[in-house]
């Protein structure tokens, strides 16, 4: 890749332009600008304005990724930056990208980028708020994957909220939803019950380091838990599980994620599914998984049941669902189990993998929510019971739908296949005992289940009689096309190429 | 005598002065020129926290016969007590439009009330406190009565009462006190307690003198005045009355915890015990309240109760802890109020389904009133979230007993965020045909926004404003 570093030379003085803080803040700043009164009211301006801040800014995290180089010193330079915040806490305000940071960061530009082209057909009012709020969440969720410090991580945990909130609850389609306030409501309050017992985690890591390490600093680096006690630890990894268990979500903390899911705008559910439970994961690995890493292998047994409850569990309860956004909504859970899985796998591949899922499974449900979306917006109704028949009205969405949906079983050639494997062969090989070859044995069902479920999606939803009330729908749109033939290219092209992907977490 | 008076006792002295030019021009001048006696207020504060410089505070400085103390301490609640007085004035012009002949007698008992709230700041005497509590308390009865319509009279009798029975519990604490040492003076007591065993009596006076106290921050036994009060006080009156008496409140308490009652080891958890329950009974009331004023009183008591715990376990961290979440905490309210001041006087009414759509029409004073209330509710980027986590620090910091109160803590502000959010969400909502443009003037937009930069400013670089109140809980 030398001859981008012959581009860069020129560049060096331009520091503040390829750097992090210009990739987390400038959505943030596009916010504030739509945000404030003096730019225009114009809703076509304002959606086509934001489009080209999120397009800017996928083509620079590609610009990132193809710089990401750990070994060049020039390069490496670029993966970290930090000032001093609030020195009487040891508080860095500093970020850091390495591997999975950059495909997560990917991910979110991807992800964003997809869903501001899908709002053009399911946001119909309120743009300049919409708008001014999805880039907020956007660098609130970049913050979250590129932090390199406790108090850093947490203040974008929490800045994450309020847009969410609104994005969730607010009016933007052109018909109501009553439910809409309330489950954002349940959404921001189980969050921030589980953020408020990750700050108890945090704080009680934060003192302990410095009372037995004399070293006052939050900084994911420099914090070591060996001397801490073993109690104390147990309770800290304890809150982070609890913390992000929450939003990964783990069972008895799911139940605000189905209502969340299936009230939100078309868009907001992609994102929601698609970027923002895997904060929770991310979290888990940061925190559970690389910090209090003595405790992790103790407590992954028990974590990895857990994930075995929640992969087989809400299968099931998915395969019961009715209506075809509460399908994906359980799913997605039952995916974030095996994402869950691989990490208490506790081992290389585990992690791989369970990054690797990360990504196919966030494109994968991100197509998802799109193509409940589209049904919606067409047939005017979710339930499965009522669908049916559109498949030959609509082939090009019905033949791109059919390969996203294969891909979200577990097809090979596509990259959840490869993931979901690589997961299970994971939890066989882990050497924490028999608990997680048990769970990597029970899991597999999962295949049998997914399938069952996506296909009568596949098939109630699509095929069958035609029906009189859809006989007038149209195909898809160019921009919907052009949302789920990116997503189904991406995820052939890390399914026939996976060593992309790994190459960068290894 | 005169040494001292130029050596502390200027600022106040200034004050004083201002407070009579106030009374003889009310007396003499005719009610049209009602307009200048908010200038006058406002010379007199400008004047007065100039005059701060002059006050000698190294390393303390004690005057008119050891009655008054001065430190950095001392001098900062001061200067925010003061800045306070300078925003409350600037937001106090609708009120005094409503009766145009009592404008300097409003504004002499306003300034009058900010005079007791500095003394009580730098009192070293209890007899000296015990004045400066009247005259602060005094004028608050009649600011709070003086909006129309009979709700103001009721909370202003109400207020009387709980400050009375507050007050005389404060004295009967005092008095037991004064049984031991025979003395009044902190410096005194705390140097003829230190010899000898803590007493059971010395710790009943200290329960006693702190319940005495903490009355005025609406605090667990004599909290239930908190929502009639701010349910029937102008908005104005309001942001007075939440923060001047509780700066003056807190500065006096905790000077209280670290010097002459810090001898006994049975205060700290009660008071723990005390600002948990009034945590539960204030996030619990505000759950179902619909009204914005009393979901604020709530918010007071429940923020009060929060600086209480951390003031109760005495160190030079929490200490600077507690300047901290003041300094941010003050600023947020008087945020608030001057947003609903605005309101108030567009007829808008204080339930949270009035307010539906304003943000559509009118979205800089919207967006300002909602940044305030998310920093209230701990939120990043304002100074609320690093209150927050700064004073939950603190608590880890005092040891793992407290872990089980700081978790009741953490699960009550996802309540408080539940009623925070509410004052908030309808702003967004759509747009009625009624929602207004709200018409505000310079003096409350400028308070509005300024205190809503200073929020943001130090959420986003606290660093300064830590040091100093490091600095100044170090001089203690």
């Amino acid at each position: 890749m030398s001859h981008y570093y012959l581009i860069l030379e020129g560049f060096d003085k331009m520091d503040i332009l390829i750097s992090i803080p210009f990739l987390i803040f400038l959505p943030m700043l596009a916010s504030f600008l739509i945000m404030s009164p003096l730019f225009t009211r114009n809703e076509i301006a304002i959606r086509r304005f934001s489009k080209g801040i999120f397009g800017f800014h996928l083509l620079y995290t590609i610009l990132m990724l193809l710089l990401f180089d750990l070994s060049n010193p020039y390069t490496a330079k670029l993966s970290f930056w930090g000032i001093d915040w609030i020195q009487s806490l040891g508080v860095q305000f500093s970020f850091k990208i390495d591997g999975i940071s950059m495909i997560l960061v990917l991910l979110t530009s991807f992800i964003f980028f997809l869903s501001s082209i899908a709002s053009k057909t399911h946001i119909r009012k309120n743009c300049k708020f919409y708008y001014s709020m999805l880039l907020l969440l956007m660098s609130a969720v970049l913050g979250i994957f590129t932090a390199n410090d406790m108090f850093v991580f947490f203040m974008f945990w929490e800045l994450e909220l309020i847009p969410a909130y609104f994005l969730i609850g607010g009016d933007f389609s052109l018909d109501i939803n009553p439910n809409a306030k309330k489950s954002a409501m349940k959404f921001v309050l189980f969050t921030f019950l589980g953020s408020m017992i990750m700050l108890l985690g945090i704080l009680l890591l934060h003192y302990y380091n410095y009372i037995t390490s004399q070293a006052l600093t939050a900084t994911f680096g420099d914090i070591f838990t060996e001397r801490i006690p073993f109690g104390i630890q147990i309770a800290i990894a304890v809150c982070f599980i609890i913390g992000f268990g929450v939003k990964l979500p783990v069972i008895p903390l799911h139940t605000w994620l189905p209502d969340a899911h299936t009230d939100a705008p078309t868009p907001i559910s992609m994102i929601l599914a698609g970027i923002m439970l895997k904060t929770g994961a991310y979290g888990m690995f940061r925190f559970n998984y690389q910090i209090m890493n003595d405790v992790f292998r103790y407590i992954a047994p028990a974590l990895a049941v857990l994930a075995l409850i929640n992969i087989i569990y809400t299968a099931f309860i998915a395969y019961s669902q009715t209506d075809i956004k509460r399908i994906v909504a359980y799913s997605s859970i039952s995916n974030m189990g095996l994402i869950l899985l691989g990490l208490c796998a506790f081992n290389q591949i585990g992690l791989s993998a369970s990054v690797f899922h990360m990504l196919a499974h966030g494109l994968v449900t991100a197509g998802l929510f799109m193509i409940c979306g589209i049904v919606y917006l067409r047939c005017k109704t979710r339930d499965i019971n009522s669908l049916g028949g559109i498949a030959s009205n609509m082939p090009r969405f019905f033949g791109l739908s059919t390969l996203i949906i294969l891909a979200s079983i577990g097809v090979p050639i596509f990259a959840p296949f490869i993931s979901e494997i690589l997961t299970i062969i994971s939890a066989m090989f882990s050497d924490l005992g028999i608990v997680l070859k048990g769970t990597a044995i029970l899991s597999l069902p999962l295949l049998i289940i997914s399938s069952c479920y996506m296909l009568k999606f596949l098939h109630c939803g699509f095929m069958g009689d035609k029906q009189d009330a859809f006989a007038k729908i149209n195909d898809i749109t160019t921009h919907e096309f052009i949302v789920l033939t990116s997503i189904m290219v991406l995820l052939l092209i890390f399914g026939i190429f996976p060593q992309v992907v790994l190459g960068l977490i290894g | 005598m005169i040494n001292d008076f130029f050596n502390i006792f200027l600022p106040q002295g200034c004050l004083a002065v201002f407070i009579l030019i106030q009374l003889v021009l009310g007396m003499f001048l005719s009610p049209r020129f009602y307009k200048y006696s908010r200038f006058i207020s406002l010379a007199g504060l400008s004047f007065s926290i100039i005059l701060l410089s002059t006050v000698q505070i190294e390393p303390q400085y004690f005057g008119f016969k050891n009655s008054i103390m001065s430190d950095s301490y001392t001098l900062l609640f001061q200067f925010i007590i003061m800045l306070c007085g300078f925003f409350v004035v600037l937001l106090s012009k609708k009120i005094i439009n409503t009766f145009r002949q009592n404008a300097y007698t409003y504004n002499a008992l306003l300034l009058t009330a900010i005079f007791g709230g500095l003394n009580i700041v730098s009192a070293n005497d209890f007899l000296t406190l015990f004045i400066s509590i009247e005259l602060m308390s005094f004028p608050t009865y009649f600011l709070i009565s003086s909006a129309k319509g009979y709700h103001s009279k009721e909370a202003a009798f109400k207020y009387l009462i709980t400050s009375a029975v507050s007050t005389s519990v404060f004295l009967l604490g005092v008095s037991y006190l004064y049984g031991i040492t025979s003395s009044f003076n902190f410096t005194e007591i705390y140097e003829i307690l230190s010899e000898g065993e803590p007493t059971l009596i010395y710790t009943m006076s200290g329960v006693l003198i702190i319940l005495g106290l903490i009355s005025k921050l609406s605090v667990f036994p004599f909290a239930n005045w908190v929502i009639d009060v701010y349910k029937g006080t102008e908005t104005s009156v309001l942001a007075f009355l939440s923060t001047i008496p509780k700066l003056a409140m807190f500065g006096i308490v905790c000077r209280l915890l670290v010097f002459p009652l810090s001898l006994s080891l049975e205060l700290p958890f009660i008071i723990t015990i005390i600002s948990i329950i009034t945590a539960i009974w204030a996030n619990t009331y505000a759950i179902r309240e619909k009204n914005v004023k009393v979901i604020l009183a709530c918010s007071a008591s429940a923020n009060a109760s929060y600086v209480l715990l951390v003031a109760s376990l005495v160190s030079v961290y929490n200490l600077s802890t507690v300047i901290f979440y003041l300094i941010c905490y003050v600023i947020m309210n008087i945020s608030v109020f001057s947003f609903l001041n605005i309101t108030e006087y567009d007829n808008i009414g204080f339930f949270v389904s009035n307010f539906k759509g304003l943000f559509h029409k009118n979205h800089a004073l919207t967006l300002a009133y909602a940044i305030s209330v998310i920093g209230l509710a701990g939120f990043p980027i304002t100074s609320g979230f690093v209150a927050k986590i700064y004073l939950f620090s603190a608590i880890v910091n005092s040891g793992l007993v407290f872990i089980p109160f700081l978790l009741a803590l953490l699960i009550l502000m996802v309540i408080a965020l539940f009623y925070y959010l509410k004052l908030i969400i309808p702003l967004f909502d759509k747009a009625g045909k009624d929602t207004v443009v709200l018409k505000s003037l310079y003096s409350q937009k400028l308070v509005l926004f300024v205190t809503t930069a200073i929020t943001l400013l130090i959420g986003i670089y606290p660093e300064k404003i830590i040091e100093l109140c490091r600095f100044v809980a170090y001089n203690v």
